[in-house]
């Protein structure tokens, strides 16, 4: 028994820390919240994270990957999370997995290795808006219709996967009309998508998308897990040093036993994040519940860990100068994407009380 | 990541499954069959039913064999716990002897009282008693002032103690009193050992909101104390106090998760049988979101214990984060009782609802009412989390 990372785990986790904390603090952070940077992409951290081979983890070894898992993607998700990355990461590591579980020995061939090497940046519309099982839109004659709603990077994308009612299908972003949006959260760029009669190749090998929505779940939910403990930390380390009443403020009991509560619900939401991606990784029998749950509490504790940062920092967590609002926003998209916290409560009754 | 176990681990579970499945016959697993009989009875057929399984070799899975135990490692001890929960075997009869005194006795206990205090303790010769509450000290169990006065060979004590747990039960009882004066509150502390079956110890019953008698008060009238009866020195209680509660620290919560999964599952059954806005409970989606939020905090209990077996399997002090896992579990049995009660609406009062017999499951209910008091409350533990894990100042 043993419920933790591998040792070459943790040193992942160190080393997307120590790269981060090198080079993507919260003054480049902020540099690119308030710049108007049209990509959304920082050129030197999408280098980076190609250099490194986090867009290489779950690609096979035989196309250019790494080979590993899901809970090794987890662990950069995390990591991300915790330090607001912006740029399509989630996207096209999720249109690699799409072609890794779907495509054809040739489609692999073509797109994998060059999603490996951070030379394709990827786009993912797979829900119908507003639902989190129903695909995105209809096909006809090998071709796509419907309104996809808010697609992240699809202005920037060079590739995007789309579900339909009979598969997955790669979409040049040139065939689909894309209008790009400000968004709340500015670490990423949204645009919405509307396809009509839009030119696709379909993925041939089968249709995994719920396997694909589950692993897009999982990999928020550790975003969110990473989201929500530096929230935390952050107002712990603030409210020792803050003085009101000529005492620090984090010796009041009304603060400290809300985030103590914060604490164990970040802790738990860890948990259920690490054990989502490792049942995905071992086909465990309660992969999809464990999915779901990982999705619900991240979801629920992000929100409740961002907003205490910024109660419990008072008046300057509310201003732009001050970082709190960076995991709030962060927080705020990732809890509506793929599926919401209550959702996913509903979709645990059906597969729990059945 | 590795969640499997090992074969020697697995083995154990098999072993002591198949025991279980001989030694604990289908109907005492029922509240039926419990219910008719007093609770002295109930003791007692518990009492009997330990006796048996400690000679069987299932107990002190954890402790050296040289005092008994069975020399086993915290994953078994957390098979164990788990196999008692699925079988619903009846709690063990010395909870705080198990759990705390003994733990504690290995560790600074003399050679006389390992010997007198560990194997009467696990053949169920002996009824431990735990003796720190007072009416006056609960959360602040400094404020205690059971005084105990020198006698020379011995000490005449004088007081109350109150939340004694099987306290009409007990034959000795570890108790906290005053030996002598110490110019702060944690000083002049002893921990006694004490004798309850004399003239000078009488326990009375104190009815809780369940109407059963699970606890009780401890009333101290010039009892006797002979001066071999402390433990961890005399004037050292509160240092020992701490050592003994901190063997709590251990306890990985899968014994608590399997049982609360039960009562979960218990409760989806009554909602597919409890009328809801024309339809079932299990259909109305206020009581699905419920129903799946538990889910939710159950199954975060189970990756917890997880969590914590790996460290102390591991060898690591899990620390101030037992808090945690106290908060963790009590917090979890209070939102499943809250689903239960949710689901059967005003039924929830009375003892047959839907054709099923409810009584187990209102008792539950109201029991995990206590648990977010007893063994330090709520309110405790999250200042102990929020200063000793989080750091937060005083």
């Amino acid at each position: 028994m043993k419920f933790q990372l591998t040792d070459e785990q943790r040193a992942l986790q160190e080393a997307v820390r120590d790269y981060l904390g090198d080079k993507w603090g919260q003054q480049q952070v902020r540099a690119f919240y308030d710049g108007d940077d049209e990509t959304g992409i920082p050129e030197g951290l999408w280098k980076a994270i190609g250099e490194q081979g986090w867009l290489a983890v779950m690609v096979p070894e035989e196309h250019d990957g790494i080979g590993l898992g899901l809970l090794d993607a987890a662990v950069i998700a995390r990591a991300f999370g915790a330090a607001t990355v912006p740029g399509p990461w989630l996207g096209t590591v999720l249109a690699g997995e799409a072609i890794r579980l779907a495509g054809s020995p040739d489609q692999q061939a073509k797109w994998l290795p060059r999603i490996a090497a951070g030379e394709v940046k990827g786009a993912v519309a797979l829900l119908e808006p507003g639902t989190q099982d129903k695909p995105a839109a209809r096909a006809s004659n090998g071709a796509l219709s419907g309104d996809l709603g808010l697609v992240e990077y699809a202005a920037q994308a060079d590739l995007l996967v789309v579900s339909a009612d009979d598969g997955l299908y790669l979409v040049e972003p040139s065939a689909a009309a894309v209008t790009p949006h400000t968004a709340l959260d500015r670490t990423v760029r949204l645009a919405t998508v509307v396809l009509d009669g839009a030119a696709a190749e379909k993925l041939e090998n089968g249709n995994p998308l719920p396997e694909i929505l589950d692993r897009a779940a999982v990999l928020v939910a550790n975003d969110l897990a990473g989201i929500a403990r530096k929230a935390l930390s952050d107002t712990v380390e603030y409210d020792k040093t803050r003085i009101q009443f000529g005492k620090p403020v984090g010796s009041f009991q009304a603060i400290k036993h809300d985030l103590a509560d914060i604490h164990l619900a970040v802790t738990m939401a860890e948990h259920a994040a690490t054990y989502a991606a490792h049942a995905q990784d071992v086909d465990a029998p309660d992969r999809q519940l464990a999915a779901s749950i990982a999705k619900a509490k991240a979801g629920d504790t992000a929100n409740a860990a961002t907003s205490a940062m910024i109660q419990y920092h008072g008046g300057i967590g509310y201003t732009w100068e001050h970082d709190a609002h960076f995991y709030l926003k962060r927080a705020k998209r990732l809890e509506y994407a793929f599926g919401d916290a209550a959702q996913h409560r509903e979709r645990i009754a059906s597969l729990a009380l059945a | 990541m590795d969640l499997t176990f090992s074969k020697e681990d697995e083995d154990f579970r098999s072993e002591f499954r198949s025991w279980l499945d001989t030694s604990l016959p289908q109907e005492m697993r029922t509240l039926a069959w419990w219910r008719p009989k007093s609770a002295a009875e109930q003791f007692q057929i518990r009492r009997e039913w330990e006796a048996k399984k400690a000679e069987a070799g299932f107990c002190g899975i954890q402790w050296p064999t040289e005092y008994g135990g069975r020399g086993g490692t915290p994953t078994m001890k957390a098979i164990y716990d788990e196999e008692m929960a699925k079988a619903n075997a009846p709690r063990t009869v010395n909870p705080l002897g198990l759990a705390f005194l003994a733990p504690t006795v290995m560790a600074i206990g003399t050679d006389e009282q390992k010997r007198d205090i560990i194997g009467p303790m696990l053949r169920t010769e002996t009824i431990w008693c735990q003796g720190f509450s007072e009416p006056g000290a609960g959360s602040d169990l400094a404020a205690l002032q059971l005084k105990a006065q020198d006698q020379g060979d011995h000490w005449i004590l004088n007081g109350q103690k109150i939340w004694t747990t099987n306290a009409m039960h007990g034959d000795k009882i570890f108790t906290l009193a005053r030996t002598g004066e110490g110019a702060k509150r944690h000083e002049g502390i002893s921990m006694l050992l004490v004798d309850m079956n004399q003239d000078g110890v009488e326990a009375r019953p104190l009815k809780q909101i369940t109407g059963e008698s699970e606890f009780g008060e401890v009333f101290y009238t010039d009892a006797v104390c002979p001066k071999t009866e402390v433990l961890g020195g005399e004037g050292n209680g509160w240092m020992t106090a701490m050592l003994l509660l901190s063997f709590e620290r251990g306890s990985s919560a899968i014994g608590q998760y399997t049982e609360f999964k039960g009562q979960w599952d218990a409760v989806v059954d009554l909602a597919k049988k409890a009328p809801r806005g024309g339809g079932k409970a299990v259909d109305d989606p206020v009581i699905r979101q419920k129903l799946a939020n538990s889910l939710v905090e159950l199954e975060c209990l189970k990756y917890h214990s997880w969590h914590v077996l790996t460290q102390t399997s591991q060898g690591k002090d899990l620390g101030y984060e037992a808090s945690m896992t106290k908060i963790m579990w009590s917090e979890t049995f209070r939102k499943v009782s809250d689903t239960y009660e949710a689901v059967l609406g005003a039924s929830f009062q009375v003892d047959e609802a839907m054709g099923m017999t409810v009584e187990e499951l209102t008792t539950l209910a109201l029991w995990s009412r206590s648990c977010t008091i007893w063994g330090g409350s709520q309110q405790v533990q999250r200042t102990i989390v929020a200063e000793r894990v989080l750091g937060l100042p005083r």
